[in-house]
């Protein structure tokens, strides 16, 4: 079902891509469990209290009273939403939006692998990469974790935290995915496919500030990671993970039909 | 069965663009050209045949296979040369070249090595450093590779130097030879007449004219350029046997098919001051057989 040469061909060209990323959150994840210390803990409270709009803006509100706190509180509101959304749309450009764009993808289709079973090894190159992603900045937060607080991390609920967030970068993936094999025009793709998951960021964003704002949350596809009610190990969150998983099971297939029955600009 | 066949074919982008009613027959082992000025629609046919776009009307098929559904079986007998040359980002022609007998299925490299060094190519470098010229020779030998039943190449010399093109030549008749199909589009009518033995004239999307090579070549005039002394005299001059087709001062233009004798008898009587042949070019071909309506 998949092209294995061009699979291995795609995951060879981007682990620089993936390398520079997994610096990038790795920089942070461990400059934010170092600075995990209760006492600091109130000084970023302070902060809380002093610049109320923009902390919560960022998902930094509460007081932390454990290591998985701080680390929801301070990475996943920001950086982890952000980072390997990024991520995931540089490699639909790569894999998909410049190949139609430049002509390159008729070089793979005058092979014979039918176009289903080029965009579904496509599909599968970017899953793997942004699961590879995260899968190593989970391993490098338990590894911060344990070597600067020994025992202090509940690894089952940050394993169940980073489970959840896959499962949100994945619905992210599916989504720029379909507008990638939607949109064969680079910025019909970039309003669509950037333009959209940055909208629902912001919606994010001013939902979690409150007050009159609050409802925009409703609108945006970040509000469905259910990080609060893992961390604090509730099970209320888990209808949120059920409708990520059918943005995921919507949003693949329906991009690779489209780009089976489409005219391509080769 | 014929190796490639449109019936009907149809793509209308509006505004007189696109393709109308494309039906051709190439039976298997022939050469076909596929004649046409930029923008008359020879690329539109050829992703039709490559099943990238889909006909509006009528249908197309390689080996009887339908080629927007069946694309992935037609590949298995299929070499294709895109017209505008794009290669995957960040290769080199080797790295290339592997990972397209990669995806073909390509087990055995000697043809591959037999046609870099029929090309002269040095695939070591990165594509992206490679000229016009070496990139086509890169996308030939990718085509050629697997040992298609069936060619289809969009303006394959365009970026060659003659001493290329002659090679090219070469190549496509011995392919010929071993039965292969080749379908060739080009804007200049010697490269299809060096190759084909039929060839269809498309202007403006639409086909006017299917044409053996031969008789193609029979009809085609050469246009003698005569100039006299004075533009007096060649606005005088009439000539047994031949139209006189432009008199510009003192240069007239004849069109000539074979009777180059019976002319030349006569302008020896003539003070001819000089006298220059020109091959027509394909604008002019149609002009003289395929109506003057062309606005």
């Amino acid at each position: 079902m998949i092209s294995l040469p061009l699979f291995k061909r795609s995951l060879f060209s981007s682990w620089k891509l993936l390398l520079i990323f997994f610096a990038l959150i790795a920089m942070y994840t461990a400059v934010i469990v170092y600075m995990y210390d209760p006492a600091l803990a109130h000084m970023l409270n302070d902060y809380q209290q002093a610049l109320s709009g923009f902390m919560s803006a960022m998902g930094m509100t509460g007081a932390a009273t454990n290591l998985l706190e701080f680390m929801h509180i301070y990475l996943y509101g920001f950086i982890m939403l952000v980072f390997p959304a990024a991520f995931t749309v540089v490699l639909a450009v790569r894999f998909i939006v410049r190949c139609n764009d430049s002509g390159a993808m008729a070089c793979l289709l005058a092979t014979p692998n039918s176009r289903m079973k080029l965009i579904v090894t496509l599909a599968a190159s970017m899953l793997l990469c942004i699961t590879l992603l995260l899968g190593l900045a989970t391993a490098l937060g338990i590894f911060c974790g344990w070597a600067m607080f020994p025992g202090e991390l509940d690894i089952g609920r940050y394993l169940a935290l980073n489970g959840a967030l896959l499962l949100l970068h994945w619905a992210l993936c599916a989504f720029i995915f379909f507008a990638a094999c939607v949109f064969h025009e680079t910025k019909w793709f970039y309003l669509a496919g950037v333009g959209l998951p940055v909208l629902f960021f912001l919606f994010n964003m001013l939902g979690n500030m409150g007050g009159d704002l609050a409802w925009l949350r409703a609108l945006s596809l970040f509000s469905l990671f259910p990080g609060a009610s893992i961390v604090a190990g509730t099970a209320d969150g888990l209808w949120k993970l059920a409708v990520l998983g059918g943005v995921c099971l919507l949003f693949f297939p329906l991009g690779a039909l489209w780009f089976k029955k489409k005219d391509l600009p080769l | 069965m014929y190796a490639i066949e449109t019936q009907g074919l149809t793509k209308d982008y509006g505004r007189g663009k696109g393709i109308f009613d494309v039906t051709l027959q190439v039976p298997q082992g022939e050469a076909f050209g596929f004649l046409g000025p930029n923008g008359a629609g020879k690329t539109t046919t050829i992703r039709h045949l490559l099943g990238f776009i889909r006909p509006q009307k009528g249908r197309c098929g390689i080996l009887g296979k339908n080629c927007f559904d069946e694309a992935a079986e037609i590949q298995r007998h299929l070499g294709y040369l895109p017209g505008e040359l794009a290669f995957l980002d960040g290769m080199t022609g080797k790295a290339l070249l592997d990972f397209l007998a990669q995806m073909k299925n390509l087990k055995d490299k000697r043809h591959m090595t037999e046609l870099i060094d029929r090309f002269e190519l040095d695939p070591s470098g990165p594509i992206k450093k490679m000229s016009k010229g070496m990139k086509q020779k890169l996308g030939l030998v990718a085509a050629l590779m697997a040992r298609p039943s069936v060619l289809i190449l969009d303006e394959p010399t365009s970026g060659f130097d003659p001493l290329m093109q002659n090679r090219f030549v070469e190549l496509i008749l011995e392919e010929k030879e071993r039965g292969t199909t080749v379908f060739m589009s080009s804007h200049m009518f010697e490269e299809v007449a060096r190759t084909c033995d039929r060839t269809a004239i498309l202007r403006d999307g639409k086909i006017a004219a299917i044409e053996d090579m031969a008789s193609l070549k029979n009809k085609r005039s050469r246009h003698y350029v005569v100039t006299l002394d004075t533009p007096q005299r060649a606005a005088a001059l009439r000539l047994e046997n031949f139209e006189i087709t432009s008199r510009e001062g003192a240069r007239v233009v004849i069109p000539v098919q074979n009777d180059v004798q019976n002319l030349l008898r006569q302008l020896s009587a003539l003070p001819v001051q000089d006298l220059d042949i020109r091959t027509p070019t394909l604008e002019e071909i149609f002009l003289c057989y395929y109506g003057g309506d062309r606005t």
